[in-house]
């Protein structure tokens, strides 16, 4: 039960109704379209980060599922654990990413423990990160990949933080698929 | 260059200005209110919640609507008069733009009258509530000795330089010859017969939840920009509420200042709809 109303197609105010034309677009929707004027703006800011990017797919999900573990996002990591699932990783690398097991087990690759590294030390610390994880990030990432991987963390964080405080419900089918997997 | 004369220009003056966007911008002042009528499209009652809006916002929101190119205001509740200050704000807000201000006309009583002095005058009409020539009839919707107090407090109010409309509000056709000793009475107690309105009880909010009035979709209502302290909505008929809960779907921003913003997002909500008319209900 979230701690605040989900608005349904009935109650979608006017400009947000498009959202809710294919159907329960999900709690976030749902949540956000009770500030309407928001919804777009953060949909789009959203979208971008976490979407299609000069980044793949898998390592955004390294980011986005790491990120919502760390930040002990309950919704998110149901959430990203399936899609990063059907994006393609192994149950080894999610369990890696989930912190089951260690990264090193599901990680042989130094660019990706690389990359591991720079999100837990953004996304599981506060204050400054030290020079030593930037530059091992940097050694084996472009610049501008940082960035972008970057951004989608920060997005995520927000997103951490917006479920959980809000307290959003996990979709019924992703809980039941990870159950069955023994990922719930 | 007096206020008068300004040229307002701009996106919201040019769609007031070519009947794109309806010119009146409204305000709920308040939710709370004395009386509970059947038929009330907010729940309003002495127990709600009074959600107001401040002096201050009201103020701001006359003064910005005047700037963006709107034409006239409105201000119901809840029965704003419950409010100390109102009268004063009214009167400070119609030195923007012409308003009308809707109240149940039963805090008039004796003295109380005088409440009512700031009113008078050009630039402010205040609506009234009465729906039937028959006491127990108008009461068994509006209340105990509503009936009463309204025809006591009219003429008083005229008296006083106070221009009054009246507003029947009717589960009838809007042209029943049943109405006619109700209107006979409206200009027997000196409101011009053009200031009486007669309108259908439009179905939400309580109205909703007794089976009264006719089913109204967004294009159906006037999209007048209306202004609550539980944000800005698509018309007067919008921030109704139903078993205790307001109805958001024609909410249109949480944010009400700058008035820029819930302004453009209806402009851009009724270029999204398909083209409608209230014409055929009759609803304003």
């Amino acid at each position: 039960m979230a701690r605040v109303e989900l608005l349904d197609a009935a109650s979608a105010p006017l400009l947000a109704q498009a959202y809710f034309a294919d159907g329960d677009p999900g709690p976030i929707v749902a949540a956000l379209a009770t500030v309407p004027e928001l919804l777009g703006p953060t949909l789009g800011f959203v979208g971008a980060a976490l979407g299609d990017g000069a980044v793949s797919t898998r390592h955004k999900e390294f980011a986005i599922l790491r990120t919502s573990v760390l930040q002990g996002c309950r919704y998110c990591v149901h959430a990203h654990t399936a899609v990063a699932l059907d994006a393609g990783l192994s149950v080894d690398e999610v369990r890696a990413l989930r912190g089951e097991v260690p990264i090193e087990v599901g990680f042989p690759d130094d660019a990706e423990r690389a990359l591991i590294g720079w999100i837990d030390a953004m996304a599981g610390a506060t204050g400054p990160v030290l020079d030593d994880v930037w530059t091992a990030a940097r050694a084996r990432w472009l610049a501008h990949e940082l960035v972008e991987l970057t951004v989608t963390i920060g997005a995520t964080m927000f997103l951490n933080r917006l479920a959980t405080g809000l307290e959003l419900p996990s979709s019924t089918d992703a809980v039941d698929r990870l159950d069955r997997m023994g990922l719930a | 260059m007096s206020a008068a004369t300004v040229v307002v220009t701009g996106p919201i003056a040019e769609a007031v200005a070519a009947g794109e966007l309806p010119g009146r911008v409204w305000l709920y002042s308040n939710y709370h209110c004395n009386l509970a009528c059947s038929y009330c499209l907010t729940e309003s009652s002495p127990h709600s919640e009074r959600r107001q809006l401040s002096a201050e916002t009201m103020l701001a929101v006359a003064t910005q609507a005047r700037q963006l190119g709107f034409s006239a205001l409105g201000v119901t509740g809840g029965e704003p008069m419950l409010l100390p200050w109102l009268p004063e704000t009214v009167a400070a807000m119609s030195e923007h733009l012409p308003i009308v201000l809707l109240t149940n006309g039963t805090l008039f009583v004796g003295d109380r009258i005088a409440r009512a002095r700031p009113l008078a005058g050009d630039g402010i009409a205040v609506q009234i509530s009465l729906d039937s020539d028959q006491a127990d009839v108008n009461d068994m919707a509006r209340g105990p000795d509503n009936f009463a107090k309204v025809v006591d407090a009219v003429p008083r109010l005229v008296a006083l330089g106070v221009r009054v409309r009246i507003a029947t509000t009717t589960a009838g056709p809007l042209d029943d010859p049943a109405l006619d000793p109700l209107r006979q009475l409206v200009t027997s107690l000196g409101v011009d017969a053009e200031d009486h309105l007669v309108r259908p009880i439009v179905r939400r909010g309580r109205a909703d939840e007794r089976d009264l009035g006719v089913t109204a979709r967004a294009q159906d209502i006037p999209s007048e920009l209306t202004i609550t302290a539980d944000g800005a909505f698509w018309g007067s008929f919008g921030p109704t509420v139903r078993s205790g809960r307001l109805d958001t779907d024609l909410l249109l921003t949480r944010t009400v200042l700058p008035l820029s913003v819930p302004a453009n997002a209806l402009l851009a909500a009724v270029r999204g709809l398909p083209p409608g008319t209230d014409a055929n209900l009759g609803i304003r």
